[in-house]
């Protein structure tokens, strides 16, 4: 065992099992893992295996607020977690949930990031520049002070949460998915700000290719919600990466590239060296490996003409935009965020009328941000039941979005992953619709249900209908995509071929977002062919 | 300029107006009290007019009711009656149009007071001045904060509603539409109750435990000011017109 | 066993919120009401008047604990007089009294039976009270015998069915939409499944 240490762990799990209310099952367990004083980990795993329910279990909400049944210990810092209430650990464990919406209460932002330094007896002279350093830090503009949180986009959302965490103060941090709808320069931001060296932090995340220099320690839980991997980061992609793409668990595109590809990428090498060595002749292999099978564009289906966007009792964000979506075509809509695409998304689909300018064609769906929007029945089966198929097509619909083990459940029961697949599935499965309009449909999914997506995007482009998907992460956009358009400063400043737009590094960076992990691929390929 | 007093002092003046214009049953005084309000709201807090407008629609609809009763139904209603005797009014006019321009003017009142005044100031002088348990205060401002979100809302529930139903969005929705919608709405309210209080619990808020607050500004003289000068305004035109007891 | 006097911070939340939302409904039920009348009558008031008190019921089935009732009625009342509602100030009390009825009822259970039964009787208990408070308020001794009984009649039934039966079937359909998980409304159902 390990020698007594001077200083406690900051957290120990000690073979705990979480089991919610009116659950069969165990949701995780038993797991035992400890997270070190100045230590950052990074917890894996595929969806529902439980890990946010883990995490909530750390100060005690649950089986507190959230009820539930707890075996096994929890210790805080040399103490256990029931000597104290929740509120109490506040001081010592700060939370970033993974909806930013429950992280925050819905006040104003100053209201919010003032609450935790209020609650800890901060001296009230100080908290006004507590505030003011914490807005700053997350990038977010002093003048935002008075607004409410509903009148934020999702990624400012996740920004003023994370402001609201840092004035907090708390030296321990417990991150789920923090950096789910950030685009990549706002995410890196995040990442530098969380997972600083010497910070002690717990981070859950699908897309860990990004973090990963930033990570101390890896540890990820199997489906059946066990430890099944633990290590070095790099290590643990190298040596159990297998594994970990067998439970669905999302990896670095190089390391995936590596396994899909042994022949080809010498899985030793950094992929741009690697590329060095791969013969023109394998071009055609590589190329599918990272971009999508053509598909021949038809009729126009939908056009925005001169169009001025506005969320919902908003200003005008989005000014005198012109697109046309084709039937057979899939188009990915990227830009920072608040740059105005899920407004932008509402318009595209006639849902919010243009402040100025024409929509045409025919009524389209979205699939919200916000997954749990579209929930309106008892139970999963009962929301599938909705769309009106016949008994063979259910099955297939519960099989494909990996719904089957949860559909007695309430909608608002899921984990958020499985919120996600259920709304999409809702809306892909829906036959109904000839254009279709994903809003981040991949922030929760892991690599398993991002594979589905992906392929489910392809043939429904197939079947002739017009898709868009909003996307802050470019390897996705790059795979499914076969046109890009970019909004930023309030107008539409790019429109054309996807993997044109993925190897203009400038320009991307000038929007806040940074070239996919496959752009080395994009140039090999541009280069070579 | 109504923005930059304490928000306390000017509750006590909103309060003392609405408690004048419950008991003055008075055409002359509930109409000046209305256009009074209104003007404040286009002229010092700069509300857009079209907003104003928008605001007065439930209100003049609420209202409305006593109209109806007298103009449609060439009756008035038993209530405007009943409650224009027991507070003593003369019954120059109809008592009706008295209540329906009471109901714009208290509703107008309150807006004055809602939209000049930050929530969050307004809970932290409560919570400083009147000890009110910190629990309570922010349970009040998630309520404040709650109402003005219930549209928005609605519109996001019509629209997935209208994308799971196939059916193109209207712009107004219909009676039963609106019917339909009144379940999934309450629901969201005790939804965000639950989340906020998980939230105000993972941060730290507890009852009876002590807290710090981000200062405010003091009571100033022209607090004191305007609640003089408002406060004698009200006591002149009660001189003018009396309360109506009987 | 949580305690069961306290409330806790979300369920105060939840108090706060159903009172404003009602406090909002009710005014648009005056509305109806007012129509109704000059179409009907006097009478109308008491076959109406049940519907003003379904928050307290509604709020006391879901939370379970005493002063919920009352509380509630009083916070839906507030926001009314703060929107300008036609009874004024004296709408305060009228909340305290209705919202006392209400707890009375809960109170001789000890806060124990939520049954559709009990919920309509704290209707019941809602309209008993708020008809001695219109009795001294409008002086009710001076009118005929038989419409007294009527009115106290319709009015009790206006409790027990758009108080207490709509309250009932309010909450089902809440709790149907998974939102109450957690609170005294869904333990007691648990356990009783169980
Ligand atoms: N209130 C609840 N009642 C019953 N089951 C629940 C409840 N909440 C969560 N679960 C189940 O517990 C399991 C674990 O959920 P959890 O949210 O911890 O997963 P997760 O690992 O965070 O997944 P994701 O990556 O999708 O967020 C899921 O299968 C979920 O459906
Ligand atoms: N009701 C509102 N009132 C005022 N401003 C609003 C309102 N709703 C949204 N906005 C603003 O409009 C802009 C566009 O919002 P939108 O949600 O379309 O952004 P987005 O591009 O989808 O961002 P994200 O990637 O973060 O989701 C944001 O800057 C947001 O702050
Ligand atoms: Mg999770
Ligand atoms: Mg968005």
């Amino acid at each position: 065992m390990t020698p007594a240490r001077p200083v406690p762990d900051a957290l120990v799990y000690d073979r705990v099992s979480l089991r919610h209310d009116g659950a069969a099952a165990d949701a995780v367990g038993p797991v035992s893992l400890a997270l070190r004083e100045g230590e950052r980990v990074l917890l894996l795993g595929p969806s529902g295996a439980g890990k946010s329910t883990l995490l909530l279990a750390a100060t005690g909400l649950f089986p507190r607020s959230i009820p539930g049944a707890c075996t096994g210990g929890i210790v805080l810092r040399g103490h256990p977690v029931t000597s104290r209430t929740p509120a109490e650990w506040a001081d010592t464990c700060g939370f970033l949930f993974q909806d930013a919406a429950q992280t925050l209460a819905g006040f104003t932002v100053r209201d919010e990031i003032s609450f935790g330094p209020e609650n800890r007896c901060i001296a009230a002279a100080r908290i006004p520049d507590l505030v003011a350093e914490a807005m700053r830090q997350a990038g977010i503009p002093q003048i935002w002070a008075d607004r409410r949180i509903s009148t934020l986009s999702g990624g400012e959302r996740q920004s003023v949460a994370l402001a609201a965490l840092l004035a907090q103060g708390a030296p321990i941090t417990l991150a789920d998915e923090p950096a789910a709808s950030l685009a990549p320069k706002a995410a890196r931001r995040m990442a530098d700000l969380l997972l600083a060296p010497g910070r002690t932090t717990m981070v859950v995340e699908h897309r860990p290719g990004p973090i990963l220099d930033h990570i101390d320690r890896c540890v990820a839980l199997g489906r059946d919600g066990r430890v099944l991997a633990e290590g070095a980061p790099h290590e643990v992609m190298a040596r159990d990466g297998a594994a970990l793409a067998e439970a669905g668990i999302a990896l670095p595109l190089a390391t995936r590239i590596h396994l899909d590809l042994p022949d080809l990428i010498d899985p030793r090498l950094p992929l741009r060296d690697a590329l060095l060595r791969v013969p023109p002749a394998q071009a055609r292999r590589l190329h599918d490996a990272v971009l999508p099978a053509p598909i021949p564009a038809g009729e126009i289906l939908t056009t925005l003409d001169g169009a001025d966007c506005a969320p919902a009792f908003g200003p005008v964000v989005l000014r005198d935009v012109s697109l046309t979506l084709r039937a057979g075509e899939v188009v990915a809509i990227l830009g920072p965020n608040g740059a105005g695409k899920s407004t932008l998304a509402a318009c595209l689909a006639g849902l919010l009328p243009p402040r100025a300018g024409r929509r045409t064609g025919a009524p389209g769906a979205v699939a919200f941000q916000n997954p749990e929007a579209h929930f309106s029945q008892e139970s999963v089966r009962a929301e599938i039941a909705g769309l009106c198929h016949a008994p063979g097509r259910v099955a297939q619909i519960f099989d494909r979005w990996t719904l089957g083990e949860v559909a007695h459940q309430h909608p608002f029961t899921l984990s958020q992953g499985q919120k996600r697949r259920l709304s999409l599935a809702l809306l892909a499965e829906a036959d109904r619709w000839p254009v279709l309009i994903l809003d981040e449909p991949t922030a929760g999914l892991d690599r398993a249900a991002e594979t589905v997506l992906g392929r489910r995007i392809r043939a429904l482009a197939r079947e002739g209908r017009a898709l868009a998907v909003i996307t802050h992460d470019m390897d996705f956009a790059l795979s499914v995509a076969d046109r890009a358009v970019l909004v930023h400063r309030g107008a539409v400043q790019f429109d054309g071929p996807c993997p044109a737009l993925m190897r203009d590094a400038a320009r991307l960076s000038l929007a806040g977002l940074e070239p996919p992990e496959a752009a080395p691929v994009l140039n090999w390929l541009a280069a070579t062919c | 300029m109504l923005r930059g007093f304490h928000p306390l002092p000017k509750l006590a003046l909103c309060l003392a107006w609405i408690v004048a214009s419950l008991i003055v049953f008075r055409l002359s005084f509930q109409v000046g009290l209305f256009v009074a309000a209104t003007l404040l709201l286009l002229l010092d807090a700069r509300v857009p007019p079209r907003r104003v407008l928008l605001l007065m629609v439930p209100f003049a609809l609420f209202g409305f009711g006593f109209l109806t009763t007298s103009v449609l139904f060439r009756a008035e209603s038993g209530f405007a009656l009943q409650m224009a005797r027991e507070q003593g009014a003369a019954p120059d006019v109809a008592p009706g149009l008295v209540l329906f321009f009471r109901v714009l003017a208290c509703g107008m009142v309150s807006a004055v007071f809602a939209l000049t005044t930050d929530p969050g100031q307004f809970v932290r002088a409560l919570m400083q001045h009147l000890r009110l348990p910190a629990p309570l205060g922010f349970a009040l401002m998630q309520s404040m904060h709650l109402v003005p979100d219930l549209r928005a809302e609605m519109l996001q529930l019509r629209m997935a509603r209208a994308i799971r139903l196939g059916r193109p969005l209207r712009r107004v929705p219909a009676p039963g539409e609106a019917f339909a919608l009144a379940i999934p709405l309450l629901a969201y309210a005790i939804r965000r109750a639950t989340r906020a209080a998980l939230s105000f619990e993972a941060r730290g808020l507890q009852p009876g435990r002590a807290r710090t607050h981000l200062p405010q500004p003091p009571i100033r003289r022209r607090d004191w000011v305007l609640l003089g000068v408002g406060g004698g305004v009200l006591a002149l035109v009660l001189a003018v017109l009396p309360p109506g007891f009987a | 066993m949580p305690d069961h006097s306290v409330w806790t911070l979300r369920e105060t939340l939840i108090v706060a919120v159903l009172g404003a939302v009602f406090g909002v409904l009710y005014l648009g039920w005056v509305q109806v009401w007012l129509v109704l009348q000059a179409i009907f009558g006097a009478l109308t008031m008491d076959v109406v008047m049940g519907f003003w008190f379904i928050v307290s019921i509604i709020a006391a089935a879901i939370i379970r604990k005493p002063g919920v009732a009352l509380v509630s009625e009083v916070m839906a009342a507030a926001v009314q007089v703060l929107l300008g509602s036609p009874a004024g100030l004296l709408l305060l009390l009228t909340g305290l009294v209705q919202g006392a009825g209400a707890e009375a009822v809960f109170a001789a259970t000890r806060w124990k039976r939520y049954s559709v039964g009990v919920l309509m009787a704290a209707g019941m208990g809602a309209a008993v009270f708020s008809f001695a408070y219109t009795w001294i308020r409008f002086d009710y001794g001076s009118l005929a015998p038989g419409l007294l009984v009527a009115m106290f009649v319709l009015r009790l039934a206006s409790g027990a069915l758009l108080g207490g039966l709509l309250g009932h079937y309010i909450v089902k359909a809440l709790y149907r939409t998974g939102v109450l998980s957690g609170l005294a409304i869904d333990r007691d159902a648990r356990a009783a499944g169980a």
